[in-house]
């Protein structure tokens, strides 16, 4: 197994305030595999995804992930962990204002050990053109791509992509899921994908449904849809 | 409103803003503080105990003695106070005194501890010897061959500065002494001893008759009012030198920090544009939201304010100590006059309470949509900057964000300045008091020597070189001398500022320190007069020779000597390159090359203390503001520096690329904080000589320069590693939740 949760518990304020964000949730993944994750607002899918990104820690519970236990690591280990093996996406694309597109996604290059080429994920993710424009002059489609492209660069083991087509239209929606789709092929990137919307999850091999911090149901997909099929 | 619910937390959230927004607002309202304290603290103490004592309006000698029965006719006819003062000197081994029989109307003294002496065996000494060679009540004296034991301590009015001879630079607690024994035993040791003469004049005083009569009946060998003795002036220069001193810090630091302080506020603030914007879209009225804004920025206003005040009550003793090093031990009362508490704390309170006004009501102005956006002050231009350039984004984006961010960048700078600038002023003090010591030498000129005689010689000393040294004074009654050289006099410094060797047989030639004094220059007549007979002469100035520490009128010791009415051939001192054989009887002061170097070391240590509370200050000030501003600065980059600790980016390179373009502002603000420093420096020496009678060269060396570089950089690197933290504690996940750009 490539990602092992093993009795998750997150609990946020204590008492009659207390909420489990995750209440025991026990979770695998293979190497290489696409994983969408769906559920409720508020039902701990972020928790999730911010603890298999070493994020934040669990209360209980551990996470391992290539067979390395990551609850529990320093916080330097952490951020070595984060630097080496995993990429972020998020709903709000979270850029450098004061950085072009180019050198937005050299910050991760810089420091990473094995990483792709800057004008290849680029060129892949058809942003070239924008190179020298700064984040405020694109699009949200276009800034999510050129924030794929940062979480890309470094080649990471893991994808984690937090309602990564939440603020986007229909079409920029397939475009960024296309090049999501391409990833997994190219690089057998595993990915995660948090979302709210269905039909996202007919890209997956794995569907997770999570409610009130549990995992309701773990379904493989039979057959997996492109993103050109789904119905957006 | 609910809005106040907000305030705990952001102060919270804040604090290290509002800390150090306070103790830069302490710190340096304290300095003013604390240099006004000890000011008025020390003016009020000397005008009390001048009043109280009654200190003498002039002192002065005469050839013939007057006569007790002529004193009471001169105090009616003159309307004066008259007394004669019987003194003598004595010379011991390890050290001077000099006794007196106490006087009875004019100059007495407050004892201070122990009691009146009583028995012939008996004396009180000068407090501040007592105080520094901690002499105990019972120690025994001896002096001119009888054992006393000292059975209190004093002070004196004219002695409250304790200069041992008035040519001296700086005051001597350590070798020379006052002492009074009883009136009996005084005259059994000294009979009338010397005199010297002391005048208090009324309102209605003659001055002049008197002292045309005095010298027409007894004449007057010397004349000082006490306006010319340093031992009487000093206490009131020094204290005024205090309060400039504290208008002058008032008028910089205190205005500096303010103006940072609200710059910081105003970008606060800025940063809350999105919330003032939503709330204002939803229909929070502008008064409202300034006067929620405004209690923000009144909180560094009052604490630094009332932190100050409790600081100052706490240091004005101690401070104001410091300020007393140069004095005999008095005992002003340092207060703070309430008036200036609250000063301290409205004053401050007020100008950041406006200005957090002034910048929430300007971005009010401004389109609610963009505040909703955040896109108010985010320039954009300086983004182009290096975009096309291949360089590390490290750097690219530190140069945006310096040339991006002017008011940030001024104020890292101002920061840098200040504290830059404080500690090189304290080098630049000891520096320039060093350089005294060092340079007063070349400027006397290669003597070793200097012997003051008691009585007028004619012709040539066996040994060295005859000096004819005679007081005189200018229209306003300050005092210099005039002085009489042989043409081939080789120890005495006589070459002029041009580096010409001053022709004295033909002309009159000044120091460089009554240059600045009398304000008269080369080719300028000098109008004097005879302190006796209050004769007037006037002589052309013909050039200046360079001597910063003496206040003279040079010539040829003939030209001296028509000019006195004296013989041509008469001399009262000789200038020495090596000890003579003089008995004391024959010479009334010796001064060494070395004096001026051991006052000014003396004056040294004595200031040490003001002069490391300054450094002390300078470095608070430094390391207090540029925490705030790189605090300001993270706090302004928490989302980027949290995306980039997402990214897995190391906190150090996180740190270094978002705080690494503000070190490139040490430089200027190192360079033109010393360059600043220098100049006050300079203003301050040029104050001084008012003060002092002495030109203190304003003069930095290269190593203070280095230690001040040094020095601020260690500060700038302390408020870093302060504040290492701050990017390490900052929560990732916050900060991924909204949306922005
Ligand atoms: N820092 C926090 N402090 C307190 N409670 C929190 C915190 N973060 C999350 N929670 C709570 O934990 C629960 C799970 O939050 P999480 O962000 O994982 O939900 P989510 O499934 O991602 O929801 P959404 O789809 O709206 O993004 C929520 O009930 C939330 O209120
Ligand atoms: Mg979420």
């Amino acid at each position: 197994m490539f990602i092992n949760v093993v009795n998750a518990k997150k609990q946020y304020g204590t008492g009659e305030a207390a909420v489990y964000a995750l209440d025991n949730v026990n979770f695998s993944l293979d190497k290489g595999k696409i994983c969408v994750i769906l559920g409720p607002s508020g039902s701990g899918k972020s928790t999730l995804l911010n603890m298999l990104g070493g994020l934040d820690s669990l209360d209980s519970g551990y996470i391992e992930v290539d067979g390395r236990k990551i609850t529990g690591l320093s916080k330097k280990a952490l951020t070595e962990y984060r630097k080496k093996s995993i990429g972020f996406v998020f709903q709000f694309y979270n850029l450098i204002p004061d950085l072009t597109v180019e050198e937005n996604v050299q910050v991760v290059e810089e420091t990473a050990q094995n990483p792709l080429s800057i004008d290849e994920i680029l060129k892949a993710l058809d942003i070239e053109k924008y190179r020298y424009r700064f984040p405020k002059e694109l699009s949200g489609g276009q800034q999510q791509r050129v924030a794929i492209a940062r979480a890309m660069v470094k080649n990471p083991d893991l994808l984690l992509c937090d309602e990564l087509t939440g603020a986007l239209d229909t079409k920029s929606s397939r475009m960024v899921l296309k090049f999501i789709e391409q990833l997994n092929r190219e690089y057998k990137t595993t990915i995660l994908i948090i979302t709210h919307n269905e039909a996202i999850a007919e890209l997956a091999d794995t569907v997770v449904r999570i409610k009130d911090g549990k995992i309701a149901s773990v379904v493989e997909n039979a057959k997996k849809s492109t993103a050109d099929e789904i119905k957006l | 409103m609910k809005l106040n619910k907000r305030y705990l937390r952001s102060i919270r959230a804040n604090l290290p803003f509002y800390i150090s927004a306070s103790v830069l607002t302490m710190v340096t309202l304290l300095m003013f503080y604390l240099f006004y304290i000890a000011g008025v603290g020390i003016n009020r103490y000397g005008d009390e105990f001048f009043s109280k004592y009654n200190v003498e309006d002039a002192a002065f000698s005469t050839f013939a003695e007057i006569p007790d029965e002529d004193i009471a006719r001169l105090e009616k006819d003159y309307g004066l106070t008259l007394e004669k003062e019987h003194f003598a000197g004595v010379e011991e081994e390890n050290f001077r005194v000099r006794v007196f029989s106490p006087n009875k109307k004019i100059d007495l003294y407050e004892l201070q501890s122990g009691r009146e002496p009583i028995s012939d065996d008996e004396i009180i000494i000068s407090a501040g010897y007592a105080e520094e060679n901690n002499v105990q009540i019972g120690d025994k004296y001896l002096i001119h061959g009888r054992q006393y034991s000292v059975a209190g301590t004093f002070l004196r009015p004219d002695y409250l500065y304790m200069v041992e001879n008035l040519s001296d630079d700086y005051k001597n607690v350590t070798t020379f002494f006052l002492a009074y024994m009883t009136p009996e035993e005084f005259e059994n040791q000294f009979g009338s001893g010397s005199i010297n003469n002391k005048v208090v004049y009324s309102e209605a005083a003659d001055e002049a008759g008197f002292r045309r009569e005095i010298n027409e009946k007894y004449f007057m060998s010397d004349y000082l009012s006490a306006d010319n003795n340093m031992r009487i002036t000093f206490v009131h220069e020094q204290a005024d030198m205090f309060v400039m001193s504290s208008w002058f810090i008032l008028v910089t630091f205190p205005l500096l920090t303010v103006a940072l302080v609200c710059i910081l506020l105003g970008r606060r603030i800025r940063a809350e544009q999105k919330l003032i914007g939503t709330l204002s879209a939803m229909g929070y009225e502008k008064k409202k939201l300034m006067r929620h804004y405004s209690v923000y920025a009144v909180i560094p206003g009052i604490c630094g304010g009332v932190l100050t005040s409790v600081a100052a009550l706490l240091l004005a003793k101690p401070f104001g100590s410091l300020g007393l090093a140069d004095y005999e031990p008095m005992k002003p009362r340092f207060t703070l006059p309430v008036w200036v508490a609250v000063a301290g704390v409205v004053i401050p309170t007020l100008i950041y309470y406006i200005a957090a006004m002034l910048r929430v009501r300007k971005l009010l102005k401004e389109d609610t949509v963009k505040l909703l956006a955040g896109q108010i002050g985010n320039n954009h231009r300086s983004r182009r900057v290096l975009s096309h350039k291949k360089a590390s984004v490290k750097s690219k984006f530190a140069l945006r964000q310096l040339i991006g961010n002017p008011g940030r960048s001024f104020v890292i700078f101002l920061g840098i300045f200040l504290g830059a600038m404080i500690v090189a002023f304290a080098f630049s003090f000891i520096d320039s008091v060093k350089a005294v010591g060092e340079q007063a030498h070349d400027e006397f000129g290669s003597f070793k020597y200097e012997y003051i005689l008691n009585f007028l010689k004619n012709g040539a000393p066996e040994d060295g070189e005859a000096v004819l040294v005679l007081p005189y004074e200018d229209k306003k009654s300050r005092r210099f001398s005039l002085m009489g050289l042989d043409s081939d006099a080789s120890l005495w410094n006589l070459t002029t500022v041009d580096g010409q060797p001053a022709d004295i047989e033909r002309g009159f030639y000044i120091s460089t320190l009554c240059e600045a004094i009398y304000d008269i220059h080369k080719g300028d007549d000098f109008t004097f007069r005879n302190i006796a007979t209050l004769e007037e002469y006037t002589v052309k100035i013909d050039g200046v020779i360079k001597n910063g520490y003496q206040s003279y009128l040079i010539s040829s010791r003939k030209n001296a000597a028509d000019l006195s009415g004296l013989e041509k051939d008469a001399y009262n001192a000789v200038l020495a390159d090596r000890a003579l054989d003089y008995s004391s009887e024959e010479i009334t002061e010796i001064i060494s090359d070395t004096t001026y170097k051991t006052q000014m070391e003396n004056m040294m240590t004595a200031m040490g203390a003001l002069i490391s509370a300054l450094m002390i200050i300078g470095m608070i000030v430094c390391i207090a503001a540029l925490y705030a501003m790189i605090d300001t600065i993270l706090s302004e980059n928490s989302h980027n520096i949290s995306m980039l600790k997402v990214l897995g980016l190391e906190n150090g390179r996180i740190n270094s690329m978002i705080i690494s373009s503000n070190h490139i502002l040490l430089i200027p603000g190192v360079v033109l904080g010393i360059a600043s420093a220098y100049a006050v420096m300079a203003w301050y020496c040029k104050e001084f000589v008012e003060v002092e009678h002495i030109m203190i060269p304003a003069t930095l060396y290269p190593k203070s320069i280095l230690y001040t570089a040094i020095i601020t950089v260690l500060s700038y690197v302390i408020s870093l590693l302060l504040l290492r933290r701050k990017v390490d504690k900052m929560d990732m996940i916050e900060a991924l939740k909204d949306d922005r750009e």
